[in-house]
């Protein structure tokens, strides 16, 4: 009857309440600023998408968020809590640099060095989270507080790499040496600068999509975080599925780090990941922890970021707002989702 | 059966002479979003009267009785106290002009004693608890009113009945005169609620004011006065004398509908069981530990193919142990569950699934469904090992089956995409009840654990969910209906076994059951007897 397309509607008005408030506030900040707003966004928006190098770094941004924001996703999806985001994209990282050093021996091509590198880091990332995973389902620990803490191990891992054994002496600062031209991505707009691991994340993603809506095993992985005891009665094991779940999220969120080694920075550095993991989270909320919808709606945070970072540049505009007005974008479409549940008990 | 309306001694009729109606509500109504909870409510109480109000489940009593104690305000109408307009706008109001609500699940304080709850919000003294004279308030109290209540006990000792005593006593020391009773029948035994109504008796005799809730047609006549029938936010009869009517009659108004009513009464009969059954439910010697205590001890019951077995006794007796480790969540401490002769005791949940095992959890909403998900994978969840062999999520597939059940229970929701959070409970009942039955349809002899499957449900779901099992039996299958209404397992059950204290010291053969004797193994006074 209307169940759904009232739901529908609800969303509609979550996001352009959120859209409507973001630009008050911010034509606000600019006006307080003396500045004339209609310019400014005009620049803002030829920063962020009206031009090739704009639209570029728009999409680098958006490729980490994405796998990070989807590595949140697929945790939350079966009711578990992978907040560690940032210690795995390091890892995957770390990972992708190593094997791309090892491969630098092997003088292979990137036909062969590319897919080894990425798998690497979808592998780090896996290892990373993997004894919070177990931790979780053998002690019950909870996974909130062993995933972030890893993020500092991981912080000082590459700290060490990239200062020591992997240090480039040539650099003088705590980066590694250069990977090889076989594990580094092409590039899909070579004016730009963009490269081609936001195809890479999209296509993640709707598999990730085609996994919980498509499998049984992707079944029991969302029943599982809708109701446990439930699932439980129904057979399904919560040990595998969450162990299960954690790992992917974790392969995800490395194959991010793996990306931008291959696809940016072509080494590992210290502030690889200026905290993806925690915007990943407010991106996930965001976008209902539906992988489909978390491709245009970190299409849409990347343009923010790259908004505001050029508004800064043209009216000085606060880096400080710039999160606040994240912040105040999830609030409002959290408060409307859960207007929307309330209102929902009295349908039937 | 004695006649309780005699011995209260008041003539029962619309009008009890010249005064106005102790409390009188005037087109009430109240709205909850789309729905139209109370819709021009007249209603009227007299003075010293035991009123029963009947409804199924969302006509509107509970809705009603709120209004009256200030849970909710009404949309529209007034309520006149002794012919006096009032504004009840919480239980604080209500309770000043001497209308309480005694709390349908038990709102106690196990660790302390009776007469200490009893004063608990109305302590008296300043710093220090005047405890002899408080103590010596409510066993006075006790004693006027005739409750047998030890005000010393400590409550978690007390069994359920003596709980809902206690509830009353509270109310009767904040000086209630009209007391709301919500269904207090449900979870009790027979000689509890023989018990109950007495105590209720006595209560009127010495000038309080009964209004009792229920959906129970037998206990509606053996206790009121009169009777005040609702249906769809309204009331069909107002004020009937229940020395006027008969259980045919109120089920008319309670369903509305002429053709069926006569067929809702009358109980289906059991399928027939061949005496050569093999068992398919073999519980041997079951024990089961749970932290810092023996939930189940020594258990044995046998369901065979075709049969439908209950299991009575009271809430926490140990059913909810005994169910889970069926299922495989507990695990046991000794002794053999055998399914169709294999051993299945070490199995976990789902290799005892697709051995035929299916249940129908206690808590549909805390086990049974998937809330932020659509009705659709809400039904399919347990019914995938089957559906989807291949692991492949089938969508269509699972739609076709959901529909089906839909259709065939009369599911009220637009269509199968709906949340199931957004479900009224006899419908989220129906989608479990038509997910166990598809599972069981996998198996030639499979068994179904049924926990209180017909809870806060209304007659007629009750009745389809109670032919749904007997259709689970006739086809070969074993039923374990587990639930605190004995009336529903005496009319339901080839035997009955009873549980008490995670043992089952008796089971009865039917069709005659023996109430009373079945009542005195719930409460366990076999055993005192014997002792």
């Amino acid at each position: 009857m209307e169940g759904a397309a009232r739901d529908w509607r609800w969303s509609v008005l979550a996001y352009a309440l959120a859209l409507a408030l973001t630009l008050a506030v911010t034509t606000v900040i600019i006006v307080a600023l003396g500045h004339d707003p209609i310019p400014a966004y005009r620049t803002a928006l030829k920063d962020s998408v009206g031009t090739i190098g704009g639209l570029s770094q728009t999409l680098n941004r958006m490729t980490p968020l994405l796998l990070a924001s989807l590595a949140f996703a697929l945790g939350f999806k079966a009711g578990a809590f992978n907040i560690g985001m940032d210690g795995q994209i390091y890892a995957g990282a770390i990972l992708a640099t190593g094997v791309g050093f090892l491969l630098a021996d092997l003088e292979v091509g990137r036909i062969v060095g590319l897919p080894v590198a990425l798998l690497a880091a979808g592998v780090g990332g896996a290892l990373w989270i993997l004894l919070p995973a177990v931790m979780r389902v053998v002690w019950g620990v909870n996974e909130i507080f062993t995933t972030v803490m890893l993020n500092f191990v991981a912080t000082l891992l590459v700290e060490y790499l990239a200062t020591g054994p992997w240090n480039d002496p040539m650099a003088g600062e705590a980066i590694t040496l250069p990977v090889p031209r076989g594990v580094t991505l092409p590039m899909l707009l070579a004016r730009g600068g963009a490269h081609s691991g936001v195809i890479l994340a999209s296509i993640v993603a709707l598999a990730a999509w085609a996994f919980l809506y498509r499998t049984r095993a992707g079944y029991e992985l969302r029943a599982v975080g809708s109701n446990p005891l439930a699932a439980q009665m129904a057979g399904i094991s919560l040990r595998r599925v969450h162990l299960l779940a954690l790992l992917l999220s974790g392969a995800a969120a490395g194959l991010g780090g793996g990306i931008e080694v291959a696809g940016v920075h072509h080494r590992l550095l210290l502030g690889l990941t200026p905290d993806y993991g925690i915007m990943g989270i407010l991106i996930a909320v965001l976008a209902g922890f539906h992988p489909v919808l978390l491709i245009p709606a970190n299409f849409a945070f990347a343009v923010l970021v790259a908004a505001s970072d050029s508004l800064q540049r043209t009216v000085g505009f606060p880096s400080a707002a710039v999160f606040m007005l994240q912040a105040l974008v999830v609030i409002i479409v959290i408060g409307v989702q859960a207007l929307q549940q309330r209102r929902r008990r009295f349908v039937i | 059966m004695p006649s309780l309306t005699e011995t209260s001694g008041r003539g029962a009729g619309p009008s009890f002479g010249a005064e106005p109606p102790f409390v009188h509500a005037q087109g009430i109504s109240k709205r909850f979003g789309a729905i139209q909870a109370l819709d021009g409510v007249n209603f009227e109480v007299a003075r010293g009267e035991i009123h029963v109000v009947l409804g199924e489940n969302g006509a509107g009593k509970t809705s009603l009785m709120s209004v009256l104690t200030g849970l909710y305000q009404a949309d529209a109408g007034e309520i006149l106290v002794d012919g006096r307009p009032v504004r009840i706008t919480s239980p604080a109001d209500a309770l000043r002009l001497g209308i309480a609500m005694v709390p349908q699940h038990v709102e106690l304080v196990n660790n302390l004693t009776v007469w200490e709850n009893v004063i608990l919000g109305r302590e008296q003294g300043g710093l220090f608890l005047r405890r002899d004279h408080q103590r010596q308030q409510v066993a006075e109290l006790a004693q006027r009113y005739d409750l047998p209540i030890d005000p010393d006990a400590v409550v978690a000792s007390l069994a359920a009945g003596q709980k809902q005593k206690v509830e009353i006593l509270k109310m009767l020391h904040r000086q209630a005169r009209l007391l709301i009773l919500d269904e207090p029948t449900t979870y009790l035994t027979p000689q509890e609620v023989d018990s109950l109504f007495g105590t209720l008796t006595s209560l009127v005799q010495r000038g309080m004011t009964v209004i009792l809730v229920t959906h129970k047609l037998r206990d509606a006549l053996r206790i009121g006065n009169r009777l005040t029938v609702m249906r769809g936010g309204r009331v069909v009869a107002a004020g009937v004398p229940a020395s006027e009517t008969d259980e045919l009659q109120l089920v008319r108004w309670l369903i509305g509908g002429q053709d069926e009513t006569g067929q809702l009464l009358e109980a289906e009969p059991l399928p027939p069981l061949g005496s050569e059954a093999a068992p398919v439910l073999q519980v041997e010697n079951l024990s089961v530990q749970v932290p810092g205590r023996v939930a189940l001890r020594d258990i044995s019951l046998t369901v065979r193919a075709g049969e439908i077995v209950g299991l009575a006794g009271v809430a926490g007796s140990g059913q909810r142990e005994l169910a889970e480790a069926l299922v495989g969540l507990l695990p046991t401490a000794g002794g053999r569950v055998l399914l169709n002769g294999t051993d299945i005791t070490a199995w976990p949940v789902a290799h005892r699934l697709d051995a035929g095992l299916a249940c129908i959890p206690e808590d549909r909403l805390r086990e049974g469904i998937l809330p932020s998900m659509p009705i659709v994978e809400t039904f399919v969840l347990g019914l995938h090992r089957y559906l989807f062999p291949d692991g492949r999520y089938r969508i269509g597939k699972a739609l076709e089956a959901a529909n089906r059940v839909i259709d065939e229970y009369k599911v009220k929701t637009p269509h199968a995409w709906f949340p199931t959070a957004a479900l009224s409970g006899g419908n989220v009942q129906k989608v479990i009840v038509g997910r166990a039955v598809q599972m069981c349809s996998y198996h030639r002899h499979p068994a179904l654990v049924a926990m209180n499957p017909t809870r806060g449900l209304d007659v007629r779901t009750v009745r389809d969910v109670h032919h749904r099992l007997r259709q689970v039996a006739s086809q070969g299958g074993a039923v374990l209906l587990v639930s605190e209404d004995l009336d529903e397992l005496m009319g339901n059950c080839h035997r009955i076994a009873v549980i008490y204290q995670g043992r089952v010291d008796a089971v009865f053969d039917g069709p005659d059951y023996d109430r009373y004797q079945i009542g005195e193994y719930m409460l366990g006074r076999h055993e005192r007897e014997a002792g």
